[in-house]
């Protein structure tokens, strides 16, 4: 028992525990489904039947297995996201900078910021590709949109956070405004601008795999149409279902990492553990 | 050492430490830029420069008139859109803060369920509007019931991730010595709990409401994009553009828009009403 309990210090365990409660959870559902229903498939097919069709190598479509359809469809897709969320990324980081620096800026645009968190920009994601009339913009633009907006406010936060003192050290150092904002302002900033891009990873690929269904040009969201039509086999919706959530979780965990790996603050409390650990 | 002359300060200086200016400012650009937009779009520049038409983008004028003309039948469409938000909010904000409630009691077991709860918020609803779909399909015989039970288990999901993490943080992240305080007084657990956790997670419910509620708008609109019954706002956004009619469309965006403005400026009073005592 007091093993156990050990183990349950470490958080990952924890995880672990829920994450299997969920497994099972699903699998009776999927037990009862199947006594129960005349496709079961369709509803919840067991686990291991879609690990099953994951590696299988019938072709479902156009000659390619199912995994080959979900991880082609998948690259377009996670492309597309990853420009717009880098467009996004540069331009909140910008515009934030550029609010910061000047205050009429600020004044003019922080309300429109607000504004935009406000409005439900995937609703807009129709119109968007109808004013382009171009699918892979449309999608860098909604992706841009949605990316922009939380980097922005947050790295505005990030701006906002400096105390006073550090702007008083800096003015008996005599520096230049460009030493403040490069020594000072925007090292503070990065951990905001991270929260950020947390946020705004996932809604990235959420909107790049939504402007798929719009139109039929391969990607994630394209299949995931067609294979809820019977198309091609229902497996490939579940692959699809369960890799859009495994690239959205793991988006945000990806931007942890690169937080991690470049904030120098971060990388003391590393060393410094790993030398706790070593001793 | 001849003393710097005091030079006369300007009269942007000026300006920027008048209170009364600053005040003024703040209302005044933002509206300025605002009547700016506006003006540009019915004059068509903002057409020249997106190289559109009045067709796909309508004037000003003509949006507000077809939404007089259909005040009804956009009503109608913003009931069904609200209701799901509103239900899926509600249950989902409830889910999630008895989830951080059982997390911060047994911190153990519970820590990961957060964060697997947390994961949820990453999965784009592209994937879940699907699956819900086919899980509530025994739901009811009528379509537009069993499509809105759907809706509102996706918004549920999300809001529920957004609240969890951020009651969990409410109920555990005390003032120093809080807990200690409790401790001294031989507090039961259980009064620990109502008269220093709870109250400590007001705020932080508010923190995630902020989030949630514009979240919970979107996700409902998007969710309308798979359900089965076409009803709702972001439903009749797609529709309208499938059968080119894009002033009609607009006229839904921009009750969307709406939407989202009016329900977080709710929000605000309701929370300027309950967190009186805070401030």
């Amino acid at each position: 028992m007091k093993r156990i309990n050990k183990l349950f210090e470490k958080k990952w365990a924890s995880t672990l525990m829920w994450i299997i409660l969920l497994i099972v959870a699903w699998e009776i559902a999927a037990t009862v489904v199947a006594a129960t229903k005349r496709t079961p498939e369709n509803i919840m097919p067991h686990l291991y039947q879609i690990l099953a069709a994951a590696f299988s190598t019938k072709p479902v479509a156009s000659g390619m297995s199912a995994t080959m359809v979900v991880l082609t469809s998948a690259r377009a897709t996670i492309l597309r996201a990853l420009l717009g969320f880098l467009v996004g990324t540069g331009i909140g980081f910008l515009l934030a900078l550029v609010m910061k620096m000047s205050g009429i800026c600020e004044k003019m645009l922080f309300p429109y910021l607000m504004l935009i968190q406000l409005i439900p920009v995937l609703g807009l994601a129709p119109i968007i590709f109808s004013i382009t009339g171009d699918i892979n913009k449309s999608r860098v633009i909604i992706a841009g949109i949605l990316s922009f907006y939380p980097v922005a406010t947050n790295t505005l936060a990030g701006f906002k956070s400096v105390d006073k003192d550090k702007y008083d050290l800096m003015y008996t150092y005599a520096a230049k405004r460009r030493t403040i904002y490069t020594k000072v302002l925007i090292p503070s900033a990065i951990p905001y601008f991270f929260t950020g891009t947390k946020i705004a990873a996932p809604m990235a690929i959420t909107a790049s795999i939504l402007v798929d269904t719009l139109q039929g040009d391969g990607g994630l969201g394209c299949m995931l149409s067609q294979s809820l039509k019977h198309a091609m086999s229902i497996y490939v919706f579940w692959l699809i279902v369960f890799f859009s959530a495994f690239i959205g979780v793991f988006s945000s965990c990806l931007m942890t990492w690169i937080e991690n790996l470049i904030s120098p603050e971060k990388r003391g409390l590393r060393k410094a553990a790993k030398m706790k650990g070593g001793n | 050492m001849a003393q710097k002359r005091k030079r006369p300060k300007s009269l942007y200086r000026r300006m920027k430490e008048n209170k009364k200016v600053q005040a003024v400012a703040t209302v005044l650009l933002p509206v300025l830029l605002g009547i700016v937009i506006l003006s540009l779009w019915q004059t068509q520049v903002l057409h020249h420069w997106f190289k559109t038409d009045t067709f796909t983008l309508p004037l000003l004028d003509r949006i507000g008139v077809i939404i007089s003309e259909n005040t009804g039948k956009i009503w109608e469409n913003v009931v069904a859109t609200m209701t799901v938000a509103i239900i899926g909010l509600v249950a989902g904000s409830l889910l999630g803060y008895g989830v951080a409630v059982l997390a911060a009691l047994f911190p153990r077991a519970g820590k990961g369920g957060l964060s697997v709860i947390g994961a949820f918020a990453s999965i784009p609803v592209v994937a879940l509007a699907p699956v819900m779909n086919n899980w509530t399909k025994d739901v009811s015989n009528d379509a537009s019931t069993r499509s809105m039970v759907a809706k509102i288990l996706v918004v549920m999901l999300i809001a529920a991730a957004d609240m969890g993490l951020n009651a969990y943080r409410g109920l555990t992240e005390l003032k120093p010595y809080a807990k200690d305080l409790m401790a001294t007084y031989a507090a039961k657990k259980r009064t620990t709990f109502v008269k220093l956790q709870l109250p400590n997670s007001v705020p932080y419910i508010f923190v995630a409401l902020k989030v949630s509620v514009p979240a919970s708008i979107m996700t409902a609109i998007v969710s309308e994009y798979f359900a089965e019954y076409i009803t709702g706002v972001g439903r009749q956004i797609r529709e309208n553009i499938v059968l080119s009619q894009y002033s009609t469309a607009w006229a839904y965006i921009a009750t969307a828009c709406l939407l989202g403005i009016i329900s977080y400026v709710v929000l605000m009073i309701v929370q300027s009403i309950l967190l009186r005592r805070y401030h």
